[in-house]
């Protein structure tokens, strides 16, 4: 049976969830959206039904906070209770569904990343804790771990700095440089305490993006052991294929029923490749099996 | 610069107070905050609104500077609400969640600095709403309760007490058409919405009951005249504004 960790919500039935729950977490830029955009294809090569999901994509509340963000007057823990919010509608009504139909969840962040950003707004560890105990446990939780000498370049060179990743709700007198470092280092600092608490993988992400799919590549697949596997059917073999004798009390009703028609039409060709020949072979149409 | 360290300051103030409070307890003002904060609570059609108005005229006629904050107002989150309740989206985890995030913004950016400023605020209903009604949604009645952390402790909270049947009666004859969501039809307790609205407060009634002695809330007869209701709240209130005397914006 699954767990949550602490406290569930009303109507939330923990058993009978058979999918798989897994988290990818890490900083800004650390390449999160990269993996699982490789991972999510791969996984679906393997025959799973893949949800994948992340922060700010609940019907409910993303759009609000993609709103209020613009203004940059979000308070600290306004700022955390609407991510709570949006986090609780995914879980209730993506996550939870997908688990129960068997998919496997793939999301970008979960609660780590959002009590990490409340912490280092100075939000009371404990506090935060308590909302998010109604949170699944995960099945896996990969931290991509990169280190702020990493981290500068890739998001200078790609979308540059943003309000706030660069914590500028925090450190307002700072350019947004020295704001992304100090904040940047913060998270990474809370990170640290959450996979000791959480028992969270790290993951170093430092290394490049092929290296680091294939070492989540390799976790993954001890996490989906338990999984149902899709096994390609064999291919049909053409030994001579003998109609099944149908005895006597049954034959008129084989003959006549649709049944013995479709049987059939299966056995036409297959009769006729293994005879060698392309003509009537011993199909005669009317499905009368005993005469061959 | 290690900013966690310094940065952890919690929230505003300890909501819960390690003990309950007693009786004794109950009239003194937090002296905290220069401020004076007084809200209202009590079920729909418990005449809340009405006592807090006329508070409000005899605040401002004495001189004070006083704000009223209004249950669900915030302009960042409003929208999510509205958007929420419209489509029928909300469970009663999210519905929880939405209307603490609201009383969150209004807390940051209204309330506290308020507060703090030595302002007299007024708030139609507060914590206690969210409380009786997420738990008579099924809520956890501890997690609702911690969710609420970071709210600045009352002044005073008065609660119009009333009968079930008395606020029902009220509330009917002003409208006949009831919300989905006020009237519980959320939880599929009935599929006639004022049978559903029915049961739904008197849950919401049990848990604001069970709230008086946990919270010291300040007991008003909802049931007597409104005048007479209206000189015991001004009563209560007098006693804590004497002590704010200093902050009038006027002499």
């Amino acid at each position: 049976m699954r767990q949550t960790y602490g406290k569930s919500l009303p109507d939330m039935k923990l058993a009978d969830l058979p999918g798989k729950l897994i988290v990818i977490e890490g900083t800004d830029g650390a390449g999160r959206t990269t993996q699982i955009n490789l991972l999510k294809p791969w996984l679906e090569e393997l025959g799973h039904a893949v949800l994948d999901t992340g922060m700010t994509r609940s019907p409910l509340a993303g759009e609000g906070i993609r709103r209020a963000k613009e203004g940059n007057n979000l308070g600290r823990v306004t700022q955390s209770l609407f991510y709570a919010t949006d986090f609780v509608d995914r879980l209730e009504n993506e996550i939870i569904p997908a688990l129960r139909a068997g998919f496997v969840v793939l999301t970008d962040r979960y609660i780590y990343s959002l009590m990490a950003r409340a912490a280092v707004r100075g939000v009371e560890w404990s506090w935060i804790r308590s909302i998010y105990s109604v949170a699944l446990k995960p099945d896996a939780v990969f931290y991509l771990r990169v280190g702020i000498e990493q981290l500068i370049p890739r998001v200078i060179f790609t979308r540059g700095f943003d309000y706030w990743e660069s914590g500028m709700d925090l450190f307002p007198a700072s350019d947004m440089y020295e704001g992304f470092c100090s904040y940047q280092k913060a998270l990474l600092a809370e990170f640290d305490v959450l996979c000791a608490q959480y028992g969270l993988e790290t993951v170093d992400a430092s290394v490049d993006a092929k290296t680091v799919f294939s070492v989540l590549k390799a976790r993954i697949l001890n996490v989906l052991e338990d999984l149902h596997k899709v096994e390609i059917p064999k291919a049909p073999s053409y030994a001579p294929v003998r109609p099944a004798r149908v005895s006597p009390a049954e034959g008129p009703i084989a003959a006549s029923g649709s049944n013995g028609k479709h049987f059939e039409l299966l056995l036409q060709p297959l009769a006729n490749f293994a005879a060698g020949s392309n003509g009537n072979g011993n199909g005669n149409g009317n499905g009368n099996h005993n005469q061959h | 610069m290690d900013i966690s360290s310094n940065l952890r300051i919690g929230p505003f103030e300890v909501f819960f107070p390690a003990q309950p409070v007693t009786p004794t307890q109950q009239h003194k003002s937090d002296s905290r905050y220069p401020g004076q904060l007084f809200i209202v609570e009590g079920i729909d059609g418990s005449g809340k609104s009405t006592q807090l108005l006329l508070l409000h005229k005899w605040l401002e006629s004495r001189g004070y500077g006083v704000v009223f904050s209004e249950w669900n107002s915030s302009p960042l989150v409003k929208d999510t609400t509205k958007l929420g309740k419209k489509k029928k989206m909300l469970t009663p985890a999210t519905f929880s969640l939405i209307h603490a995030t609201d009383f969150a913004d209004r807390t940051e950016k209204s309330i506290l600095p308020l507060l703090k400023a030595g302002a007299v605020v007024l708030c139609d209903r507060y914590v206690y709403t969210a409380f009786a009604r997420d738990v008579a949604r099924g809520m956890d009645r501890q997690w609702v309760r911690e969710l609420y952390d970071f709210a600045v402790k009352p002044t005073i909270a008065f609660y119009f007490r009333v009968p079930l049947d008395t606020a029902i009666g009220r509330i009917t004859a002003a409208r006949d058409c009831l919300k989905f969501y006020e009237a519980g039809m959320d939880l599929g307790l009935s599929d006639d919405p004022h049978e559903s609205f029915r049961m739904f407060q008197g849950r919401i009634l049990d848990e604001y009951e069970r709230m008086v002695p946990e919270f010291g809330l300040t007991v008003i007869d909802a049931t007597l005249p409104v005048e007479t209701q209206q000189s015991q709240v001004r009563q209560i209130a007098r006693r804590h504004l004497e002590v704010a005397k200093e902050l009038r914006v006027r002499p």
